[in-house]
């Protein structure tokens, strides 16, 4: 503790009073047993039970190891230590020698060969404090070989391991203690991974950019394959990016082994974000959108993305109905699995018709500031061009690759592992949405507009950077199932004349009207129709249902184009 | 945001202070006499010398490296998985409410949706489900709404289930109510004794300035209601322990003058709360609001403090547990036990991170039919930690803090983080003078 502060509250006054070693780490409070996986292994501290002596504890005895004259404890025999320093120790030190008989007081405990590790550990660990004598007798090295029969008898102290300050024997060097237990510097360390013990250490990370190849500014190598492919962490070829396997035995092989990683352990990577890293990191300045020009250029700005937060909302809702409904199915890992899914998706929907109606109010609200030239909300059509990512395997952290923005057909389709993914590609951070909205709060955050309506975009962007990872969590969740029938109805958009889906329509349109009505009037006065339109969307829940089940969805785009553009945007088409 | 990038190819030597650059920072310094330093980590609090405060803050990285190595200070724990089942649980008994309040979050009880009144099925599920993880342990059942009394037989009758199925289980539950305060009758007040509620009545000053936003449907004062049915609980409060509640919106921030005519009106404690969403806007504080709120927190706290010796507690309840919690030094990385151990329970039964979240999809948590999902509630915690989230994981005050309210942070962002830390500066400044000259306060009563 540093003199020159005092602790107050009582957290601070518990961490000052432990002076020395904290409670849990002494050798009475840990976990402890002969077995090197656990805190402790006894056997590392009743090796040196007997003063000046070193023993192993193995399979056909208890072996001298050798004789230290430097045991501080030496000290208080001056006898022992003039026998060890003397003949007795000229002997033991050469030749191999093992324990062969312990007597204490009255007793006498013969350690024969055939006692096994634990019971002669038990023995010796039972030993009280004080004066014991020991018989130690010469082996032959190997069986077979013949040494003439010898023993050496010695009386001094049974160790008392801790001195009455509490500290323990500086007999034992450093790393004595904890010599084969699982620390990374010690061989066990390599097992220590998901599939056998606590893992404290990655199995598989993702590989830094060779040297000499180009990096992105998170770190990531810009060749995508290399970027998004784990390899495994413990691999004795260092410089080797090959895809780790899906197994551990198969990963085996080309892995550091048990004692080469004693002294390679440095040599294993610094992972951070997933990711192998040696260089040194640093803060990236942050983002800067570039203000648009005029109130009415922002207005346009917006009335085009309340369009596609429409669009996306239809596709989304249109692929969560296609879910089979949990009610009907059996298994109960799939009841969850489905429920799970078809809420994330609901809430990413209900997410994007929320940002449909702030995009109206920040618009509604321009207009009414008088800041902008004409009118230009409600905005309530469809955007039919949805942006995508550039490329499919480009990692979700990097930026965009500058350029025309690419755009596929709106279009209402089942929740099949491809659908899922261009949800995934739309709603990825710093993607089309994330830097359309970025540019709409720094038009905002310049003086001419109030501050409540930069507080409202900040609210969408914050709003929509979950919208990835919840779609990403559906696609682990049903990734678990091979066929994708297994989860999805193969519902089709309703044809015109069937009853059902006109009725569904119907309250769609009722619904547009409603909001129309509401972000015309906007501000808090909207509650009647907003109040409406949310009774309504009730309805069309149930009859989407009733639809779905019937192998139909609703046809909420009137057609849907038939080749997809590659790149520009088209106009939006208006509902009314 | 700030992202972190690597610096390729670079001759600095592998530990540069670069590095120290990202790390949250690791103390906060508190000048004054005699000085303090806070370190974040296990929130402990420190009297030191002027001269090695100098240190501190000059040399700060050697300086106070040397100081947390020296107390061996370790790192938060993170959330704890596998999770295990809440002990607590609030059930939204009426999801309808009697009088209608300009802030409210919860559209008067409704959330978005139709009135809807708990059923006795729904309030047996919750409890059977609460109870079954907990055999043997504490658990805590909250009433909130809307009015919870506008459902008043299921209150009752819910209290005598709890109370009967915790016994079989050789479990203790506890109650606790959120109410207005204006339905209440002498056989509420009789259940409140007899079975220790918790009763946390939002009140949000005297009559003209609570019944400016709290309105009845009949034109009465609320205030007046409310206190009238209240009397004969505060006078005689038996094992019922009462707290008022008040919603501090931006058009009258004055605080002092809300919690005065409070503890006049017979209430012991009283705590308020900043108005930070709202759907009406004009009410919600703003950005610039924040410093005079703090300002407004020092008055009151400043005038509970010059009572202190006479009262020999502390009424303001803010201060009250701010002190508590610095004294035991409190440090989570998680505002409140939502979705941890506390969820609350719907009028329909599905189950959502807390009471202020009822039918918000985004914090659904599944159903009393087939209990709760586990997934989403360790993907919400693990998303939530402090440490997890900027700007909090650069904040001194994370641990103390905890991040900010899920519901409102969700919804619209983080606002008022400077008012945060003003208040908890103030606070770990007055929590050493007051364990100073009234240590007694902090004794632990049995």
């Amino acid at each position: 503790m540093i003199p020159k502060i005092f602790p107050r509250n009582l957290t601070a006054r518990a961490a000052v009073q432990l002076v020395g070693n904290p409670v849990t780490s002494r050798l009475e409070s840990a976990v402890g047993n002969c077995f090197p996986g656990l805190e402790f292994d006894h056997r590392n501290l009743d090796r040196r039970f007997f003063v000046g002596l070193i023993f192993e504890f193995t399979d056909v005895g208890v072996r001298l190891l050798g004789v230290d004259l430097n045991d501080p404890d030496l000290a208080q025999g001056a006898r022992l230590r003039k026998m060890l320093a003397g003949a007795a120790g000229n002997k033991l030190r050469n030749d191999t020698w093992f324990l062969n008989s312990i007597s204490q007081g009255r007793t006498t405990i013969a350690i024969s060969r055939d006692l096994g590790i634990t019971v002669s550990w038990r023995l010796i660990h039972s030993l009280e404090p004080g004066r014991i004598t020991i018989e130690l007798s010469r082996r032959a090295e190997q069986a077979g070989d013949r040494v003439p029969a010898d023993t050496v008898v010695l009386t001094g102290n049974r160790r008392t391991f801790v001195g009455s300050t509490g500290v323990i024997s500086t007999a034992y060097a450093p790393g004595e203690l904890s010599q084969s237990l699982c620390s990374p510097w010690m061989h066990d360390f390599r097992d220590c991974a998901c599939f056998y013990w606590a893992s404290n250490h990655p199995d598989i990370v993702l590989a830094e950019d060779p040297p000499g190849e180009a990096t992105l500014p998170t770190g990531a190598p810009e060749d995508p394959v290399l970027a998004l492919t784990p390899i495994d962490w413990l691999r004795s070829d260092r410089k080797s990016t090959a895809p780790a396997q899906a197994t551990e035995d198969a990963n085996r092989r080309g892995q550091i082994d048990h004692y080469e990683i004693n002294k390679r352990w440095q040599d294993l990577g610094i992972v951070l974000r997933g990711r192998e890293i040696d260089g040194i990191y640093q803060l990236q300045a942050p983002e800067n959108a570039n203000p648009l020009s005029t109130p009415d250029a922002l207005c346009e700005k917006l009335v085009q993305l309340a369009t596609l937060e429409h669009a996306v909302a239809l596709e989304y809702l249109y692929a969560m109905y296609s879910l089979k409904d949990p009610a009907t199915v059996k298994d109960q890992r799939l009841i969850e699995d489905l429920t799970f899914a078809r809420h994330e998706i609901l809430l990413v929907a209900v997410s994007e018709m929320r940002h449909l109606r702030w995009a109206n109010q920040l618009i509604w609200s321009l207009e009414h500031a008088g800041l902008v030239k004409k009118n230009f909300g409600p905005s309530l059509g469809v955007e039919m061009q949805i942006p995508v990512a550039p490329d499919k395997s480009r990692p979700p952290q990097l930026p965009p690759i500058p350029g025309p923005v690419k755009t596929r057909p709106a279009s209402l389709r089942p929740l099949e592992p491809d659908v899922l993914q261009d949800f995934i590609s739309v709603e990825q951070p710093s993607g089309y949405l994330d830097g359309q909205y970025a540019q709409v709060l720094a038009t905002l955050r310049e003086k001419q507009f109030p501050a409540t309506l930069e507080q409202l975009a900040a609210r969408i962007i914050a709003d929509g950077m979950e919208h990835f990872s919840r779609f990403k969590e559906v696609q682990v969740v049903l990734r678990k199932y091979p066929a994708s029938k297994t989860y999805i109805r193969p519902i089709t958009p309703a044809p015109a004349d069937h009853p059902g889906g006109k009725a569904a329509l119907d309250l769609y349109h009722q619904i547009l009207a409603e909001l129309q009505a509401a972000y015309a009037t906007g501000d808090m006065e909207d509650a009647a129709h907003i109040a409406r339109a949310r009774s309504l969307m009730f309805q069309l829940s149930a009859q989407a249902e009733k639809l779905a089940s019937e192998q139909h969805g609703v046809a909420f785009f009137k057609s849907q184009p038939a080749a997809p553009e590659k790149t520009g945007k088209k106009p939006a088409r208006n509902i009314r | 945001m700030a992202e972190l990038v690597v610096l390729r190819n670079s001759h600095l030597p592998p530990m540069t202070p670069v590095l120290d650059a990202c790390l949250p920072p690791p103390i906060h310094l508190l000048p004054g006499d005699p000085p303090m330093v806070f370190l974040v980590e296990g929130s402990r609090l420190f009297e030191t010398t002027p001269e090695y405060f100098d240190e501190l803050s000059n040399n700060p990285e050697n300086v106070q490296r040397e100081l947390i190595e020296s107390l061996r200070v370790r790192n938060a724990n993170p959330a704890q998985l596998p999770l295990p089942a809440p002990t607590a649980i609030s059930l939204n008994v009426a999801q309808s409410c009697n009088i209608s309040c300009s802030y409210c979050y919860a559209d008067e009880g409704r959330f978005g949706g139709h009135e809807l009144m708990m059923s006795r099925d729904v309030a047996s599920a919750s409890i059977d489900r609460l109870l079954e993880s907990n055999h043997g342990q504490r658990v805590t059942v909250g009433f909130i709404g809307g009015e919870p009394f506008l459902n008043r037989p299921l209150i009752h009758w819910t209290v005598d289930y709890a109370t009967n199925r915790a016994k079989e289980v050789g479990a203790t539950v506890g109650f606790s109510v959120t109410t207005n305060g204006t339905l209440l009758n002498s056989e509420d007040l009789d259940l409140l004794r007899a079975h220790s509620f918790a009763v946390s009545v939002s009140l949000d000053g005297g009559s003209e300035v609570n019944d400016r936003e709290r309105h009845s449907r009949n034109g009465e004062s609320v205030f007046e209601r409310s206190v009238e049915r209240l009397r004969p609980l505060l006078r005689l409060p038996g094992r019922a322990r009462i707290t008022a509640r008040a919603t501090i919106t931006r058009l009258d921030m004055r605080i002092l003058e809300r919690i005065t005519p409070l503890f006049e009106s017979g209430f012991s404690e009283v705590g308020v709360s900043p108005l930070r969403t709202s759907p009406r806007e004009e009410l919600a504080l703003r950005h610039d609001d924040w410093p005079v709120f703090l300002g407004e927190m020092v008055r009151a706290a400043e005038d509970e403090l010059q009572q202190l010796p006479h009262l020999g507690t502390l009424r303001f309840s803010n201060l009250a547990i701010a002190l508590k919690q610095l004294h035991a030094g409190y440090c989570k990385p998680l505002p409140c036990g939502s979705v941890a151990n506390y969820v609350s329970v719907s009028a329909r039964g599905e189950y959502f991170t807390c009471h202020r979240t009822v039918d918000d999809p985004r914090f659904f948590l599944g159903n009393t039919s087939r209990g709760l999902l586990s997934e989403p509630r360790i993907e919400f915690l693990r998303a939530r930690h402090v440490d997890t989230q900027q700007p909090c994981r650069g904040c001194w005050a994370r641990y103390l803090c905890g991040g900010g309210c899920h519901a409102e942070v969700l919804s619209a962002g983080r606002s008022g983080c400077d008012y945060i830390r003003g208040w908890l500066d103030y606070c770990l400044r007055t929590y050493n003078l007051v364990l100073r000259e009234h240590p007694s306060l902090f004794e632990r009563r049995n």
